[in-house]
């Protein structure tokens, strides 16, 4: 665009001015050349290093260290040559004596020595990545003997203690395991040469280990299949699992296959020289975790303390094994988690990121992948069999899995589809045709359970990704679905992708990418209009039409609160007057007011936003009346913009920020009232599809929220404090007596106003969060447990979920499939919000669950697992 | 971990001329800023466009999620000249903007992100000569997103512009808060004005009228390239 670029020069002169000039010391150039190590080709460069670094070694060797330390921390495909390089260091300089005259440590033992001091700042403040790839570069040092092999096999199996230890957190048990498994995949060879039991007692230990957590397993499976206890999955792995599977593979063989799958530059090189012993790593205790005690708990006395990753971990397979690597084979799983370890280390520049794992070839061995279009036959590798895999699709498989890996991703989910964007924008013509094959993938699995929260991610980054490729996608071959149920997971896909492009673009704009099939009215997919307000009395044959607009005017004239208020009063005296019939008046005044007050701001959401603020207090008025005056408003904002799902979530979110309605309220309303919006009608058994879960999720984040907000403030507060406490203690000094006063005072002290004020706050919002959490569980409860009094819960209930049901589900309607998806949405609120449903799980269970106490009921069963699973009642 | 490449969540090295704080000053704002300023905007965009990509990148689950939106606009047709501010509750949801968003598309433009000082009444309107953008002035081609030429559009465009030009012929440079943190509603009434839920800087002014005098002649240099 040619008008960015005077504009852009001249900023860019002006950057310059104001940037200094950056010098590197000596120092900072050697430990930039380990750092871009290989950017052209490693293996010729690597005799270049080796000289720069004994050039200028003398008095550098920490920072060569630290050089060594980010290379294998933060470039993990360069660990085997940095292995390479390390093990070269060990080798006399020319000219040096040998070492068993020269007494002196090799330079590549002091640097090892600084080396290991930084893993073991790794390991203390529990930085499981840069530890596992530290563990990587250790084995690699083993194969190539700088290491001893006896203290390598010792480090592993301090890793492996902590799968032991008693009551030990998923998240822990899983990161210790994987260093132990991933070092062991590296280095088998040597460690089983020494000693076989060392290398089964790993392994079993392991599977001893995953045995133990069957349960947790089948809650983030991303197929649900209820009535299945199956331990894998034809289309889905879990991470820990496909290790384990791993070693037995590689163990079979005595790890001969381990060479095929890591590169070993290092292979040929010579024994240390003479004299040089090989480098003792010292022994490790990996250390517990650590627990913040704020002294602030739930009522319960436990802390309330958000461990999140705390599940097993499974990746989605979208591809055959001849198209992306296995995962559970040795090959297959190193090429995998090499993959994911920059997806994760990179997320800081996903630019950057898609740039090196298209790159990411280069540091395999070759054969892994297959060659580039246009790569010269002269060039090409020799394919191995059992490897030769697609580079884009590899990628898009990965990327889609660490998305999809429930119950969330590890960073949000925009950053996967912006990387995604980003590998497609380096190489449209390899990736597009990945992506596309992908998105069939997943669309055909809709089908056939896959998991409903996937399913909302899917939806997500679909639009997300057509709205930055100008939304081509053949909807076409999606035009013979059309004629399954309404609510069958491929319709209720189309319909959340279309809604959400929309919402990114326009109307008009997506109803032209649509075939005609789609458009169609039947089709259900594009609303009738471009979503927009609904204001019910803007009818002059409304009975309140009058009634709305002399609101409309006050508000309009920017009228008083006050005013505004008098007048509603004097309206709903009239209306009771001259009604008809049985009127609440208090409900149409409600509405009325609310719907006014939406449509003066209906025109952007800082209108919105202007409206509320400027008439909160009438709104605050409104909402006095109990849980059903908060149920009117929220009714009134439904109506007001059904066409709009996108501005009820937003206006629900703003009314629970200025404290009009509370989270409960938005709970119980959308058990009690937010099916109405997709299905047309209220009538019929209740359950919960993916807008409402949306509108759960928005109000059970703001409860979560709320008292994470005040808990940090407490904290602040109370350190504030303390410290103050503490200067005044200390600057009481010099006098014994006067201190020893002075110490005895101060605890007794009382806590400031503010303070108190906030530790009440955090009170109320505790037992806020409590009650929403029990509102939502109580909701679950009334859809799906056939044994509750009200008979809301859908005939259907425990039938979706039995197997018979389940293969019969080509002939379900949509009760089935609307039962189906509530079971869906219920078994992903426990373990999406496991870590605060476990704080209050006695309590909770207590109310809630008692009633199904005892039933044989399959749904109450279902129910009852669902939940001891998600609270760790039961692993 | 920034060793290897640079993370994307580093502020220009903009400055803004009309702020009243030295440069230290600025950064230390910006370290702490939940403000981004958006850059790069169709004219037609619209804040539920922005709310919807902009959300992506929200933690309500820390006490985050979207506070407002602030279209930027023309100072003299008041209407959208293709920038916004968009404020969240936190700054770790400003830097995952940067990061996750800021060289992404909206309405099919790569819009452009960047952590600002925050919002000030006023800074909504265009600083170029014209009313628009200074970066408009220096535009020597045909883009439809940003009113052609000039004022033609394509004709697909025409009712999304009508629409447009409309919304925001009442503005008159008053943000709203956007909703503040949860207090006690028991609250004694001297919290009165704070449970209004307007952000901290704008009851601390305390000068409505001092402000709204100074909207009738906008800063002409309010907004930021």
């Amino acid at each position: 665009m040619s008008y960015d670029r005077p504009y852009n020069n001249r900023r860019r002169n002006r950057d310059d001015y104001e940037r200094r000039e950056v010098y590197e010391t000596p120092e900072q150039k050697l430990r930039t050349a380990i750092i871009r190590l290989g950017e052209v080709d490693v293996v010729q460069e690597i005799p270049r290093v080796v000289k720069q670094i004994r050039e200028q070694a003398a008095g550098s060797v920490p920072a060569i260290s630290e050089g060594f330390r980010i290379g294998v921390t933060e470039q993990p495909y360069k660990i085997p040559y940095y292995a390479n390089l390390l093990r070269l260091l060990h080798d006399p300089a020319e000219g040096e004596p040998e070492p068993s005259t020269s007494g002196s440590p090799s330079l590549g033992k002091q640097i090892l020595e600084d080396f290991w001091k930084g893993f073991q700042a790794f390991l203390d403040k529990l930085s499981w990545r840069e530890t596992r790839l530290c563990i990587h570069f250790f084995a690699h040092l083993t194969m190539a003997k700088v290491i001893t092999v006896q203290s390598m096999s010792s480090l592993l199996q301090s890793f492996v203690a902590v799968l032991d230890e008693f009551g030990v957190s998923h998240g822990r048990a899983k990161r210790a395991g994987l260093c132990a498994a991933e070092g062991l995949m590296i280095a088998g060879k040597t460690l089983k040469e020494e000693s076989v039991t060392n290398v089964t007692d790993i392994i079993d230990a392991i599977q001893t280990y995953i045995e133990s957590t069957a349960s947790s397993k089948r809650l983030v499976q991303p197929v649900a299949l209820f009535h299945a206890n199956l331990d894998s999955l034809e289309n889905a792995d879990e991470l820990l699992e496909s290790a384990l599977a791993v070693l037995k593979a590689l163990n079979s063989a005595d790890f001969s296959e381990s060479v095929d799958s890591y590169p070993q530059p290092y292979a040929d090189l010579p024994d240390l020289p003479d004299g040089a012993a090989a480098f003792e790593l010292p022994s490790v205790l990996v250390p517990p975790e650590i627990i913040e005690l704020d002294g602030l708990s739930a009522d319960t006395g436990e802390e309330a303390q958000v461990k999140k990753e705390e599940w097993p971990e499974y990746y989605i397979r979208l591809f055959e094994n001849e198209v992306t690597p296995n995962p559970v084979s040795p090959a297959g799983y190193a090429v995998r988690s090499a993959l994911l370890d920059i997806v994760e280390i990179f997320e800081v520049n996903r630019k950057e990121c898609a740039r090196l794992l298209l790159e990411y070839p280069k540091w395999t061995l070759p054969g892994t992948f297959k060659p580039r279009p246009g790569t010269p036959a002269e060039l090409q590798p020799e394919p191995v069999p059992g490897k030769n895999w697609q580079l884009e699709s590899a990628l898009m498989e990965i990327v889609l899995g660490a998305l999809f890996v429930l119950p969330q991703s590890t960073y949000k989910a925009i950053y996967y589809i912006g990387l995604i964007t980003e590998i497609c924008k380096l190489s449209p013509s390899t990736v597009g045709p990945a992506v596309g094959k992908s998105i069939r993938k997943l669309y055909a699995s809709l089908a056939d359970g896959l998991d409903v929260e996937i399913g909302r991610r899917f939806a997500e980054w679909f639009a997300i990704h057509m709205s930055n490729f100008g939304f081509q996608w053949v909807w076409k071959e999606w035009v013979s679905d059309l004629s399954l149920s309404h609510n069958h997971p491929k319709r209720g896909f189309a319909r959340r992708a279309v809604e959400f492009e929309i919402r990114l673009a326009y109307f008009e704009r997506i109803a032209k990418t649509l075939p005609e099939a789609f458009q169609a009215e039947g089709a259900s997919v594009l609303p009738e209009h471009a979503p927009g307000p609904d204001f019910e009395y803007d009818e002059p044959s409304n009975p309140y039409h009058n009634a709305a607009q002399s609101v409309l005017n006050l508000l309009k004239g920017r009228a008083k609160a006050d005013d505004v208020l008098a007048h509603l009063e004097s309206l709903k005296t009239a209306i009771g007057e001259t009604a008809d019939g049985d009127v609440n008046v208090d409900a149409v005044g409600r509405s009325v007011a609310v719907q006014s007050l939406l449509n003066i701001g209906s025109r952007s959401f800082s209108h919105f936003l202007n409206a509320i603020e400027r008439y909160l207090p009438v709104l605050r008025s409104l909402a006095q009346g109990g849980p059903e005056a908060k149920t009117d408003i929220l009714t009134a904002v439904s109506l007001f913009w059904k066409r709009n799902r996108q501005m009820i979530a937003i206006v629900f979110d703003k009314l629970m920020q200025y404290q009009i309605v509370d989270p409960t309220d938005v709970v119980g309303w959308t058990f009690t009232n937010g099916v109405g919006n997709e299905r047309g009608s209220s009538e019929g058994s209740s359950v919960i599809n993916a807008h409402d879960w949306d509108l759960l999720k928005g109000a059970l984040d703001k409860a979560n929220g709320r008292v994470l907000v005040a808990r940090r403030r407490v904290t602040a507060l109370r350190k504030e404090e303390d410290d103050t406490r503490a200067r005044a203690k200390a600057s009481g000094g010099g006098d014994v007596a006067s201190m020893e006063v002075d110490a005895e005072i101060k605890p007794d002290e009382p806590e400031s106003a503010v303070l108190t004020t906030a530790v009440k706050a955090f009170t109320s919002l505790t037992s806020q969060q409590k009650s929403t959490l029990a509102r939502a569980l109580e909701g679950f409860i009334t859809c799906l447990g056939s044994a509750s009094s009200d008979g809301q819960a859908g005939p259907v209930a425990p039938d979706v979920v039995t197997e018979k049901a389940w293969h019969n589900r080509a002939n379900w309607t949509d009760e089935e499939w609307n039962t189906w998806e509530t079971w869906g949405w219920y078994r992903h609120f426990c373990r999406a919000y496991s870590p605060y449903l476990r704080n209050y799980s006695t309590t909770l269970g207590t109310v809630s669950l008692n009633k199904l106490e005892g039933s044989t009921d399959p749904a109450a069963l279902q129910i009852m697992k669902i939940w001891n699973v998600a609270t760790g009642e039961e692993a | 971990m920034a060793h290897v490449v640079q993370s994307l969540d580093q502020p220009s090295n903009y400055k803004d001329s009309q702020a009243r704080v030295d440069r230290q000053k600025q950064n230390e704002l910006l370290a702490k800023s939940s403000t981004l300023y958006v850059g790069n905007l169709s004219f037609y965009t619209t804040e539920e466009q922005i709310y919807e990509v902009f959300t992506k990148c929200g933690s309500p689950e820390d006490g985050g999620g979207v506070k407002r939106i602030i279209m930027g606009l023309d100072r003299n047709t008041r209407t959208p000249c293709g920038f916004c501010f968009v404020e969240y509750y936190t700054h770790a949801e400003a830097l995952a903007s940067m990061r996750y968003i800021s060289g992404t598309k909206l309405d099919e433009r790569i819009i452009r992100c960047d952590l600002d000082l925050g919002y000030k009444d006023g800074r909504q309107f265009g600083r170029g000569r014209s009313g628009g953008q200074v970066r408009d002035e220096h535009r020597q081609d045909y883009d439809p997103g940003r009113g052609g030429w000039g004022a033609q559009a394509q004709r697909a465009e025409i009712e999304r512009r009508r629409e447009v030009e409309e919304r925001y012929a009442d503005a008159n440079g008053m943000a709203a808060g956007g909703g503040g943190d949860w207090k006690e509603i028991n609250a004694p009434p001297t919290e009165q004005t704070l449970k209004r839920g307007r952000s901290p800087e704008d009851d601390a002014s305390g000068a409505r009228q001092g402000q709204r005098a100074r909207m009738d002649e906008p800063d002409p240099e309010a907004e930021r390239m």
